[in-house]
């Protein structure tokens, strides 16, 4: 095995001089955290913690949190159970069963829609993955629970659950109704009516 | 005769009669197309699969060029890649683009060419045209006009495959859409392929609608299990689920590039909760439900049955594998020398029933192996169902392997009731259902899905199975390993008897 | 005028005569004596005359009619057929109307000649349903013809036997093009069929079938009695014999005229059609059928109405449909009409055809209604450019060539539309 001889620096002889550098900072680090602790210590408003849970916090709007699902104008959940969140989720922990939606108009919805909290890692992928803007990371962050409550959520706790007071309508303009689906002579092709421009 | 030609400067040998499309295929040089099929005759209607030939003055389209000497083709260049660009936009201007919501998104040729091709801005800003949607215009057939590009291959399908010429295109230009004619709807036993050769989503299966998206199945190369003829298959699972979703045919020489709607349910009595998951064994009280035993003791038991019993007889469908009736006969006939072996076969078949395509009346895929199988161990047998000697027989110990797929044995529920009034049975079979009778013991075997090994065709084909998954239980054996762990057995008490 | 551009009265030959509808009219006027004098010739020979004529096909390709007989292979046993096409959809063309009104024995004749040349004994005239009265002077010069024993069996005694018929078409442009009016005449839907095969190798059922246009076939008498020499000296050295004219739009005098090919333009628009009507000024003038690229005023000074001429200047002879386009007629409105039309009548099979005469008209919509935004001039260029050529028919071709031209020479006009709606 060859040796590479390097060339190392002098030591410094003169070892007060590295120490008395270190203690500098040492005191100025101090000077600032006790200048903060008496500082809060006599005038408790400037003080950054908060009495959670009494007291609520706010993330602000782009906290991604729990989950929830949009709804269409008419109230209808909007996810059209195409599977791209549970394709994009990192996690595997959203679990969808589509189905023919009873509605004519309408062709796929998710007849089960759950997403395993427990799993789940709040990378937003679903968001981003959602073609449709059905699925949403909220602002919501307390998620503590004692061992027996239910850790998958349902479709209607993700869209009915009481602080989305009432669900939450997207306003995206695409997912609207094919207006030729309502037809009732539709099982017949050789009579239709054909969408003009 | 063989013909030189080029094909981006590289040479190839074609046959007289070829065309640049098929050569390009056999060498797998990538030419997009929507319209050509290698199963049905040319339309050359999508206008994808332009090519440059040297000294045309236009680009052709490869699928009606065929190949003259020394032609120069060029699948690469710059005014291609344009046409092909263009070809695509143009299929998309009147798309929906609905894709999450349909089920081809995944395998969808669209998609597939936009990702290679296309990956441009639309520019079309008006409204597209409306078609009709979501119609049910058959045997397992969901149809979106919108969706369709029509390339035709569906109609052509219909006329040259099984001429039954059930679709037609109607109205012209841009309003043209797919449809069956007035008050008829598309009722033969090959529809799904429709949906296979559909290389948008325009037909979808009712089967399959929205169960899977497919990027979440893998495809298993097997040989369906359904008749006779032995149709490769793609059989679609989920490896982590040990789910089964459905049958796409393969290409091959047996079943070119189709497979009969009644081959493609044969993914059904595959998964769990059809399945029998363990051994059962009779419970004291015989009326009793069966109770759920372990396999090795199952074993024993019939070890030991096998030793008292003087009359011993095999009950044997055709619906296993060549490997495994070579496993079971050279125990017990080679080994113990039983010669009683019966065809276990449905009662009301007419096995020379064919419906012109590729349905056989005969739906056991090994009847030949079966019956070679016993030739080779000196029983001579002609096909025929021979339950009713074995039920007659006078026999202290039955050994019935029952049919995988219970369903193709018109009257199964009555055999399965004669056979739970012989003194002592053992059944080997693979459907929960078996559960709802009383045998002596119960041991699961496995699927098709869950194994390789070689069924014998109508014509005496080789067919291969390969295995999808592991079996969904750890209980299930294939014939081959119970009789390797029976044969143990019967040797342990030989040993302990010796000895004693 | 040069020798060769003297008019000659060949496939008018009638006009004005009265009764000229009529066989005895027709015997009288020399009518049937060139099928005799064929029925003398070996087939091979007619072929032959009609080849060294120089006649080429009226109905818009203008593809060589004696080389077309010629693919026809003569070793085939299967039975060939002959087809004329008389569906005349081409907008701004009635000319094969007009043959059938003064002389429909002249088709008949044509046809019984031709089909001798390459051997059918079965012939279809495929006409529009909407020519009610022409398809009536047809039948009934197909049954004077059968009387006379012009038509049957062993015609005149000469052993060749040739069944004529008449089919009525539902009236659709695709079906002028000749696999499309195969198809029909098969009983399909009127859809072109793919080439190859051609449709002299495998048309009509799968048999040899020879389509030509109404007027081809009725100059073909005329060149059996006169001679391969006398057809060729009328006309220009590539495109030889006469050619009927439609001329259509704001002219003092519309109506068919009869020309020798290579005559000129501006001759023929101002003396023969006597100029534009009054207080009209000349903005264009498509030469040949709708499907024609358009030509502006100087494009128009030194053209010739022949094949060469008029693609030299980047349009076509097409059907003769001269269509003469006045300055207060507005180019988006006639643009319109023309992706509309091409629109309507694309069959939808050819991707680039169904979508794209749907682009065009859908923007097209839109501009006349000053929706539209100047990039749609570049946009239509770019979608017609890749229409052409494209399909397995001509009639993207023919939808996109004319766009083009539109876009292209009457790109300030367009532009100034745009300005005006939206100001």
């Amino acid at each position: 095995m060859a040796v590479v001889r390097v060339k190392r620096p002098p030591a410094d002889r003169n070892i007060f001089f590295q120490v008395a550098g270190y203690v500098a900072e040492i005191g100025k680090g101090m000077r600032l955290t006790m200048g903060i602790f008496l500082r809060q210590l006599f005038k408790r408003e400037a003080s950054n913690t908060l009495e959670w849970p009494e007291q609520p916090a706010d993330y602000g709007e782009r906290f991604k949190g729990k989950h929830f699902l949009t709804l269409r104008d008419d109230g209808e959940i909007r996810c059209t159970a195409c599977f791209l969140c549970a394709t994009a989720c990192p996690a595997d922990c959203i679990h969808i069963e589509a189905a023919e939606h009873p509605d004519g108009s309408i062709e796929k919805y998710p007849s089960r829609f759950e997403i395993d909290i427990l799993r789940c890692v709040f990378c937003g992928m679903c968001e981003e993955a959602c073609p449709v803007d059905a699925i949403r990371l909220g602002p919501e962050y307390t998620m503590a629970g004692a061992a027996g409550e239910k850790w998958v959520y349902t479709k209607d706790y993700l869209s009915q659950r009481s602080v989305l007071e009432g669900g939450v309508t997207s306003v995206k303009d695409e997912n609207t109704k094919h207006p030729d689906l309502d037809r009732e002579d539709a099982a017949q092709t050789s009579h239709l009516k054909h969408g003009v421009h | 005769m063989s013909i030189a030609i080029t094909i981006n400067e590289e040479e190839f040998t074609a046959e007289q009669g070829q065309t640049v499309m098929e050569l390009a295929q056999q060498h797998d040089i990538y030419i997009p197309h929507f319209c050509w099929h290698p199963g049905l005759s040319i339309a050359g209607v999508c206008r994808f699969c332009m090519v440059e030939v040297e000294g045309r003055p236009k680009l052709e389209i490869a699928c009606n060029l065929p190949v003259t000497a020394g032609m120069q083709v060029r699948t690469d260049s710059e005014p291609v890649q344009e046409a092909h660009k263009w070809a695509l936009e143009f299929h998309l201007i009147n798309h929906p683009l609905d894709c999450p919501i349909c089920d081809q998104a995944g395998e969808c040729g669209l998609q597939d060419y936009y990702m290679q091709v296309g990956k441009y801005q639309a520019q079309m800003t008006q409204a597209k045209v409306l078609k009709p949607k979501k119609l049910d215009v058959g045997v397992d057939l969901v149809l979106d006009t919108e969706r369709c590009i029509l390339c035709s291959r569906c109609v052509r399908f219909e006329d040259e495959v099984t001429k039954s010429g059930g679709l037609g295109i109607f109205d012209r230009g841009d309003r043209a859409i797919i449809g069956t004619y007035q008050n008829k709807r598309i009722e033969h036993n090959y529809t799904t392929n429709l949906v296979d050769i559909c290389p948008v989503g325009a037909f979808t299966s009712k089967d399959f609608r929205f169960k899977k998206r497919v990027w979440f199945t893998q495809e298993a190369q097997t040989v369906c299990p359904g008749c006779a003829t032995g149709c490769a298959i793609d059989l679609a699972f989920n490896a982590d689920l040990k789910r089964y979703y459905r049958i796409k045919p393969r290409f091959s020489e047996v079943n070119a590039h189709w497979m009969c709607n009644f081959g493609r349910g044969m993914y059904m009595h595959l998964n769990v909760e059809q399945r029998l998951l363990s051994a059962y064994s009779a419970a004291e009280d015989a009326h009793k439900p069966m109770l759920k035993t372990d396999t090795a003791h199952i074993v024993q038991a019939l070890a030991e049955q096998l030793q008292q019993a003087q009359q011993v007889a095999l009950l044997v469908t055709p619906q296993y594998t060549v490997e495994d009736y070579r496993a079971l006969l050279a125990f017990f006939v080679g080994k113990l020398g039983i010669r009683n072996v019966h065809q276990w076969r449905s009662r009301q078949e007419d096995t020379e029933k064919f419906d012109g395509v590729l349905w056989r009346g005969d739906q056991n895929p090994n009847s030949r192996g079966l019956l070679e199988v016993l030739a080779e161990f000196g029983i001579d047998k002609q096909q025929g169902n021979e339950f009713d000697t074995l039920a007659a027989g006078n026999y202290d110990l039955v050994i019935a392997l029952a049919p995988q797929v219970l369903a193709t044995f018109a009257d199964i529920e009555t055999d399965l009731q004669k056979l739970q009034e012989l003194p002592w049975v053992s059944l080997w079979a693979s459907a929960k259902q078996v559960l709802d009778y009383r045998y002596q013991q119960v041991l699961a075997l496995t699927c098709f899905a869950e194994q390789r090994g070689t069924y014998r065709n109508y014509a005496g084909v080789e067919r291969q199975l390969h295995a999808a998954t592991s079996p969904v239980s750890a209980e299930i054996m294939s014939i081959t390993a119970l009789v390797e762990k029976l044969a143990a057995c019967c040797k342990a008490q030989e040993d302990e008897h010796g000895s004693s | 005028m040069p020798d060769n551009l003297t008019k000659v009265k060949i496939l008018t030959a009638f006009e004005g005569v009265p009764d000229s509808r009529t066989l005895t009219c027709y015997e009288a006027g020399g009518g049937y004596q060139a099928l005799r004098k064929a029925l003398a010739l070996p087939p091979s020979e007619i072929t032959a005359i009609v080849k060294a004529s120089g006649l080429r096909g009226r109905g818009g390709a203008g593809f060589p009619t004696g080389l077309k007989w010629s693919f026809v292979p003569q070793d085939s046993d299967m039975p060939k057929y002959l087809v004329c096409n008389n569906d005349e959809g081409e907008p701004g063309t009635f000319k094969d109307r007009y043959i059938c009104e003064l002389s429909p024995h002249m088709l008949v004749e044509g046809m019984a000649i031709s089909a001798r040349a390459f051997g059918a004994n079965k012939g279809y005239i495929y006409t529009r349903y909407e020519f009610f009265e022409e398809i009536a002077w047809l039948r009934t010069a197909i049954d004077e013809a059968y009387a006379a024993g012009y038509l049957g069996k062993n015609i005149l005694a000469s052993g060749f036997d040739f069944d004529l018929d008449h089919y009525e078409g539902a009236g659709a442009y695709i079906c002028g093009e000749e696999t499309g009016l195969l198809s029909s005449l098969e009983g399909k839907k009127g859809q072109p069929k793919l080439k190859p095969p051609f449709p002299a190798v495998s048309g009509y059922l799968g048999c040899p079938t020879i389509v030509n246009n109404t007027e081809t076939l009725a100059a073909v008498p005329w060149i059996i009695t006169h001679g391969a020499e006398a057809y060729r000296k009328i006309g220009t050295e590539k495109s030889a014999g006469t050619k009927l004219f439609c001329i259509s739009g704001h002219v003092q005098k519309p109506g068919v005229y009869e020309l020798p090919l290579g005559y000129p333009f501006m001759k023929f628009f101002a003396e023969e059609a006597g100029g534009m009507a009054a207080g009209r000024e000349l903005k264009g003038c498509i030469p040949g059928g709708a499907s024609a690229p358009i030509l502006t005023p100087a494009e128009l000074q030194d053209a010739t109405l022949d094949y060469e001429d008029l693609a030299a200047k980047g349009s076509m002879l097409g059907s003769g449909a001269v269509i003469i386009v006045d300055a207060e007629q507005p180019m988006v409105e006639l643009l319109k009409v023309v992706v509309d039309f091409f629109h309507h009548e694309s069959c939808g099979q050819c991707t680039p055809c169904r979508e794209g005469t749907g682009w065009l008209a859908n923007i097209m919509h839109a501009y006349v209604k000053g929706e539209g935004k100047e990039s749609d001039l570049p946009l239509m260029h770019n979608i017609s450019q890749q229409m052409m050529g494209r399909t397995i028919c001509a009639l993207s071709d023919a939808a996109a060539m004319p766009t083009q031209a539109i876009v292209q020479k009457y790109q300030d006009e367009l532009k100034n539309y745009l300005q005006a709606k939206a100001g």
